[in-house]
């Protein structure tokens, strides 16, 4: 603001008004206000009727009956569901053209924007695609390029995931330079480690481990490709901390993973003992790691994932997994309630790679906010292996705010309608 | 189908022959047990080439379209999917894409900005997508070898008339000295196979090279030019463009976008590109002139060209688009252009007819780019085939400027085939039930 002397009389008015303002609820000081839906917040224990005010690009005010004439634009989402933006802790997005490459700077991974607003995701973590050597071109690329917010666990293999053959390199595995890249240089976008795909020991796990003392962050372990399989109890009870993250829960491959679910359909005992001790344990649906077989008596015996996610890349998009508001709807269908899908999908994942910022609707916090419909009637949803449940159930995104942005509109809810005299205008 | 059983040894060859003659004439009303892979059963199929617009059943077999049929038996194939209350149509084609993904810090070429089919088309009924000038003759080599040769959806494409493509709207594509008629044409016919056409877009200069070299390169290679008629100040007369310097069979691709554009005391103008004359709501008369002609309006919606207060009145006056199309990018993907279920459904609302928005994203662009073998159910023909499902409810759908219309219906692609393959379904229709 300029502040000439002739200005000073104006400054002095202005701060009037600016005190006067704090104290009477002032004319159109909300920018958006979403107004008569159903919230449900998990970290803040809301799941009840509300409006949700932002201004600023932050949450001002979460409350019954906030008054339509406080706010530039209203928007009716009466009969939808409210959430904090949806978190997709598993995701595939350092998206580019080296065709030698499998994922990392490579044609399988996706561009996040592309499938994230539209499912009602606001903030991915790319999973490992990245390792310490290549995370500076995915920042630049691909990071600092998009809408959604992109977090990263950082790949223990140095050049992140180039291919299955490259991720199998034992001096590849660097702890040090791993966890300087996240504490030394991108504390903010790096929130954890992976270590996935290698084919030998425990010796990957244990690297990430290490890396993950030294930058006091997470580890998530793929632990899918060991023939003859290693024991998860062993990785669970010996070698990963309480806090450290198990992906692709419900995969089923007994060649080269040991399941969750034994063969007679029984979760093993010491699963249970395992998510006790503080293992997380997270879906990530991908192309091949997500079964009925696994899912559903898992469920129904009372073991329940700790984070919902994607494992979205060019070879999950167009199966069973589709999208997160897809994922979600499956759990949704074989017995989560939608309080608990949206608490894996939203404050669970935020504390996982602990960031408390994230996933809610505190006020004061970044407006990231999706809106669902529920839908009834009768959908199919299937597995990696092309088998179907019926479902009678499924979400869709209605209208995804990013920093208080709108970002998505399925239904256009959000437009003035085009003959109306506020169109007019524009 | 295997006849070699029927032959004997003992037999003479003249009753062989017979045997193979009477093979031949009944096969079409015997089925033989599952010659069938794949069969759509109980659908209501939407065919404009072959002028089907009923319910029938849909064979498919080794990745072609086999039968279009009343009441294919079920005990003639392999797979059965019940498609009852469904529409199948012809995979979509979508001439107006920009798939020309890379890395580099360009606008449409080999850039972040540009996507990569294959997560926008089958997912809302598309199985072609042709991409519209991201590559000029410069770089179509690294357009096949990093999209086509990588991508499941069949990509085709119109080559820009500038060299290094859609680089840029400021400088690269205002660059006359890197539009060449000859150069482009010559690496068009030599990439016959993809490329189908010319492009001219974003041109600002006030004058008509760009436009008439575009079109001597289409002469040369007989391939038609489309053209996103660009914002020249003073403005080039739209009229001109259609009567004068096209041929029929040229395109104007965002038939409906409406810029608002100011002069400098804030008045605006009547932007050169609008169909609807503003003030009176009406057509322009060399609009119905050049249709008549035989120039193709086409739809490209992409970020910003496509706007109720052109598209209302337009559809109201009869004015119906030729080709529906996305302009597919990152500024459209998520706007109100979506997906190609969802501009379709847009057209629906508008009041056309479901057979019409079905040709006009199938057979009529197949006709467009000369690709004949696309967009139809013709027997033999690769089997790239969309299911539909028209649901019934309150929609609401928003144009380039954010303006609502509210609609009661939408289409929502429930399968996908490309050369017969499943490569969407949405609800599990294909697919066995777990346990």
């Amino acid at each position: 603001m300029k502040t000439t002397k002739k200005g000073q009389p104006y400054l002095a008015l202005l701060t009037f008004i600016l005190i006067l303002g704090s104290f009477t609820v002032s004319a159109q000081e909300i920018d958006l206000l979403l107004k008569g839906g159903h919230v449900i917040d998990p970290k803040n224990k809301i799941n009840t009727k509300m409006d949700v005010a932002i201004a600023g690009g932050k949450i001002v005010k979460v409350a019954v009956n906030i008054p339509a004439n406080t706010a530039k634009k209203t928007v009716d989402v009466s009969g939808l569901y409210i959430t904090p933006g949806i978190i997709d802790m598993h995701a595939h997005v350092f998206q580019g053209n080296d065709l030698g490459s499998y994922i990392a700077d490579g044609q399988t991974a996706v561009p996040a924007d592309a499938f994230t607003f539209r499912a009602g995701v606001t903030t991915v973590v790319d999973a490992g695609s990245s390792g310490w050597r290549n995370f500076r071109l995915f920042k630049e690329q691909n990071i600092d390029r998009s809408q959604t917010r992109i977090l990263a666990l950082l790949n223990i293999t140095g050049n992140g995931m180039y291919g299955r053959f490259e991720e199998q390199d034992k001096t590849d595995f660097n702890p040090e330079m791993t966890s300087y890249m996240i504490t030394k240089l991108y504390p903010k976008i790096i929130v954890g480690i992976k270590a996935a795909h290698y084919w030998g020991d425990f010796t990957q796990v244990d690297r990430a481990v290490e890396a993950g003392k030294l930058a006091k962050v997470p580890v998530m372990v793929d632990f899918g490709e060991h023939q003859p399989t290693n024991s998860i109890k062993s990785l669970f009870l010996e070698h990963l901390r309480p806090g450290d993250i198990f992906t692709h829960t419900f995969a089923y491959g007994p060649k080269d993973r040991e399941t969750v679910v034994d063969d007679e359909g029984i979760v093993k005992p010491f699963i249970f003992d395992a998510q006790k001790k503080g293992i997380l344990f997270d879906v990530g649906h991908g192309g091949g790691a997500f079964f009925w077989r696994q899912a559903v008596p898992a469920i129904k015996q009372g073991f329940k994932p700790d984070v919902i996610s994607t494992d979205l890349h060019s070879d999950s998009m167009n199966g069973g997994m589709k999208d997160m508001a897809n994922v979600m709807s499956k759990f949704l269908n074989i017995g989560l309630t939608l309080e608990e899908v949206i608490e894996k999908s939203t404050a669970s994942p935020a504390r996982v790679i602990n960031r408390p910022d994230l996933g809610n609707l505190s006020i004061g916090s970044e407006a990231d906010v999706a809106v669902f419909s529920l839908k009834k009637g009768d959908f199919g949803f299937t597995d990696v292996r092309r088998n179907t449940l019926k479902g009678t159930q499924k979400l869709d995104a209605e209208l995804t705010i990013r920093a208080g942005k709108i970002v998505w509109d399925l239904n256009g809810v959000s437009g003035p309608l085009w003959d109306s005299p506020q169109a007019l205008t524009r | 189908m295997n006849i070699q059983h029927t032959s004997n040894k003992s037999m003479s060859s003249i009753s062989l022959s017979l045997v193979l003659i009477m093979t031949v004439l009944f096969s079409p009303f015997v089925s033989s047990a599952q010659e069938i892979d794949l069969l759509l059963k109980g659908g209501h199929v939407i065919d404009a080439k072959n002028k089907i617009n009923g319910k029938m059943d849909v064979a498919v077999k080794d990745g072609k379209v086999f039968r279009v049929a009343a009441d294919i038996p079920t005990s003639s194939a392999k797979k059965t999917v019940n498609v009852s209350g469904l529409y199948v149509t012809p995979g979509l084609l979508d001439i107006h894409g920009h798939v020309f993904h890379g890395t580099d810090n360009n606008y449409l070429s080999n850039s972040l900005d540009a996507l990569p089919p294959d997560g926008f088309t089958f997912r809302a009924g598309v199985t072609t997508v042709v991409d519209a000038g991201g590559a000029g003759w410069k770089n179509i080599d690294l357009f096949r070898k990093n999209i086509v040769e990588h991508s499941k959806t069949r990509v085709l494409a119109f080559m820009n008339i500038v060299g290094g493509g859609m680089r840029g709207t400021e400088a690269y594509e205002q660059d006359e000295t890197d539009m060449d008629a000859k150069l482009t044409s010559a690496m068009a016919l030599k990439n016959k196979d993809i490329v189908v056409g010319i492009k001219l877009a974003h041109y600002i200069g006030h004058d008509w090279e760009p436009t008439d070299k575009a079109v001597e390169a289409g002469k040369i290679a007989s391939i038609p030019v489309m053209v996103d008629f660009g914002k020249a100040l003073p403005p080039l007369p739209l009229e001109d463009l259609l009567l004068k310097h096209l041929r029929p069979g040229d395109i104007l691709t965002h038939a409906y976008r409406y810029d608002q554009e100011y002069d400098k005391n804030g008045k605006m103008l009547e932007h050169k590109q609008a169909i609807v004359d503003v003030k009176t709501k009406k057509v322009k008369p060399f609009v119905w002139e050049a249709r008549k002609k035989g120039l193709i309006f086409d739809v490209g919606h992409g970020g910003g060209s496509f706007n109720w207060s052109q598209a209302v009145p337009a559809m109201e006056q009869g004015f119906q688009p030729d080709v529906l199309s996305s302009d597919l990018h990152t500024g459209s993907m998520n706007a109100g252009f979506k997906d190609m279920a969802n501009l379709a459904s847009k057209f629906l609302v508008l009041g056309m007819p479901l057979a019409d928005v079905i040709a006009a994203s199938t057979w009529n662009p197949a006709k467009v780019i000369q690709r004949t073998e696309l967009g139809n159910l013709s027997v033999g023909s690769d089997a790239d085939i969309a299911v539909f499902r028209l649901r019934e409810g309150d929609f609401g759908y928003i144009d380039a400027s954010g303006m609502a219309l509210r609609g009661k219906q939408k289409l929502e692609a429930e399968l996908t085939l490309r050369s017969g393959r499943v490569v969407w379904d949405l609800n599990a229709l294909s697919a066995p039930l777990a346990k």
